[in-house]
This record gives structure tokens, C-alpha cells and sequence, in this order.
């Protein structure tokens, strides 16, 4: 599968699918006027190729200084498709970047609270 | 100058002032659209970064407007159009501060049949402290999209959570079919 760019705009951040590399990253504000629109198809894309990985390493970066409530669905979604993916025996590293006692750190650590096979780690802006 | 100008004048002063005296500093009635979302937040968040306020509660007071604003838009009553097409739903928007504490205040039509559900929801989020708020926030996540809802049914969670000084609601009947709802975020 190719890779999947989709730059940011003033309101959907940068998503960033290298398949090949196995290396996934979203960074930006996240409010879509239309959360399927946006997300549908490189969720859809993403959740079929991990299903198809074993014994590989993935790691998935998130970048979001905000997102709505919408948007919080999605990225739940996207840990529970990467927590899976580590279970079916793939090493999988979520990275969390935030500012560190911003409420984007409670956000990252709440999803990750979930998480039982995939590695998390948070990284704070200087 | 004639007397009609002064009147003109008179007439958008005293709305100014009726506003200013409530704190407000934004205010918009009308239909909502996504590209108003866009500018009257871009500017919120300019006006809150050259006043010096928080950085977090800039954040918070932003996070609200836009759950308001996207509830107005996905779900008042009072529209114009249809979904297939093109449509556009009415409300009302109101952002400032009133003894320092920041406030973003949302009023719309709902049907009277969804007021009840409505006000049963609020109450029982009003009545969370904050790790209550983070559980129902995770749990209505990973839950299925409530009936009728179009976004993902946390909306109203999110709110609460941003708002350190809680929320208040309250609804007012219009008529039979209709109920004008409000809820008012203190951040």
C-alpha cells in the first residue's frame, strides 16, 4: 500500500500513513467539519492493513495540541486498532506529544489507560 | 446629523452596552454555518492571546465555543433547508468574562419532546465531579453513537470537563412543539 499524505488544514491536522515503513503519524488541530469525511477512508485503510501485520514494529504518532469531542472518538478508535495489532503479536509504540500539564496530557494518558499490549510514550514540547 | 441617524446610533449603542454590561464580548445570533465556526473562533482565540489570558483557559473557552457551535449546527430546531441538501440551523452565541470568570453561553430551539431527555443528561452531568466526568466521558467513547446524534454524543461531557466553574442550563418554553434551550459553560 502506498503512503497517505494529507497535509493539515486550519482545522484537520497532517496525517501522515507510510504503510511500507509501518510508521503513522497525525499532527494538528482536530475539528473536521465532518469527522467521517476526514477520517473515514485512512481509518478504513489503516485498520485492513494492520490486520494484516505479524511480528512487525509499528509506531503511530500523535501530535494534537486540540481536538473536539468527535475527533476524541476516532483517536480512541485508532488506540484500540493499535492495542489489537500489538496483541496479534506486532511491536507496537504509541507516542503522545504535548505540552507537558496541558490537558492534552490528561487526554493522552486517559486513552492510554486502556491499552494493554501496545507501549506508550509521552513527550513533552520544550 | 439627523435625528433618525441618532436614533440609528442610539439604537446599536444601547445593544452594545446591554452586552457589554453582561461581560459579553462576542456575540452572534443567527444561523450558524462551519465557516462561522472557523472565523469567530480564530478571532476569540486572537482577542483572549492579546488580553493575556491563560493559556489553558484560552484552550478551555475555545474547546466549549466549538461544542457549542457544532451542536447548534447539527442539531437546533429552528432551520432553514433540508439534510440532503443544504441546510441551516439557527442559534444563538455569546462569549466573555463577569468577575473574571470566563463564560461561553449557547442558546437554541429544541422540539419539546427532546427536552426532557435533555435536562435528565445535564443533570446527571452537572452532578459529576471530575473523575465521574472522565468515566462517563470514556464509557460514552467507546459506547455506540446515541440515536439521533450525529456527532459523537460526548459534546455536552466536553464542556463540563473544560468548565472549572460547572455549567448551568435551563429551558423555556416557546409553544407546544418547541422548547429554547441554553447552556452556559464557566471556565
Amino acid at each position: 500500500m502506498s503512503t497517505l499524505h494529507i497535509p493539515a488544514t486550519e482545522r484537520t491536522p497532517e496525517l501522515l500513513f507510510d504503510f511500507a515503513a509501518n510508521t503513522f503519524s497525525l499532527k494538528g488541530e482536530s475539528y473536521p467539519e465532518n469527522i467521517a469525511e476526514f477520517f473515514g477512508e485512512p481509518v478504513g485503510k489503516l485498520k485492513e492493513h494492520l490486520g494484516a501485520q505479524a511480528g512487525q514494529r509499528i509506531a503511530f504518532h500523535f501530535a494534537l495540541p486540540y481536538f473536539n469531542s468527535s475527533s476524541a472518538k476516532t483517536i480512541m478508535g485508532l488506540f484500540s486498532l493499535l492495542d489489537q495489532a500489538a496483541e496479534d503479536g506486532n511491536d507496537v509504540l504509541i507516542t503522545w506529544t504535548c505540552e507537558e500539564g496541558d490537558d492534552m496530557q490528561e487526554m493522552g494518558e486517559e486513552f492510554a489507560e486502556d491499552l494493554d499490549a501496545a507501549k506508550f510514550e509521552l513527550k513533552f514540547l520544550e | 446629523m439627523g435625528l433618525e441617524e441618532q436614533v440609528l446610533a442610539s439604537e446599536m449603542f444601547d445593544l452594545r452596552d446591554t452586552l457589554g454590561q453582561q461581560g459579553i464580548t462576542f456575540c452572534y445570533s443567527g444561523y450558524m454555518t462551519e465557516g462561522i465556526l472557523l472565523g469567530i473562533g480564530n478571532a476569540i482565540k486572537t482577542q483572549m492571546q492579546l488580553g493575556d489570558a491563560d493559556a489553558k483557559v484560552t484552550k478551555g473557552v475555545f474547546a466549549v465555543f466549538v461544542e457549542q457551535v457544532q451542536n447548534v449546527i447539527r442539531y437546533s430546531a429552528e432551520k432553514i433547508g433540508n439534510e440532503d441538501s443544504s441546510e441551516l440551523r439557527y442559534g444563538i452565541l455569546t462569549v466573555g468574562s463577569k468577575d473574571d470568570v470566563p463564560f461561553v453561553a449557547c442558546g437554541n430551539m429544541i422540539e419539546t419532546k427532546d427536552a426532557e431527555r435533555l435536562r435528565d443528561s445535564l443533570t446527571h452531568i452537572k452532578g459529576l465531579d471530575r473523575d465521574g466526568l472522565k468515566a462517563l466521558w470514556k464509557e460514552t467513547l467507546r459506547g455506540e453513537t446515541p440515536e439521533g446524534s450525529k456527532g459523537a454524543g460526548v459534546g455536552f461531557i466536553d464542556i463540563a470537563r473544560n468548565a472549572r466553574h460547572g455549567i448551568d442550563f435551563d429551558f423555556r418554553k416557546v409553544d407546544d412543539a418547541y422548547v429554547f434551550f441554553t447552556l452556559k459553560a464557566l471556565l
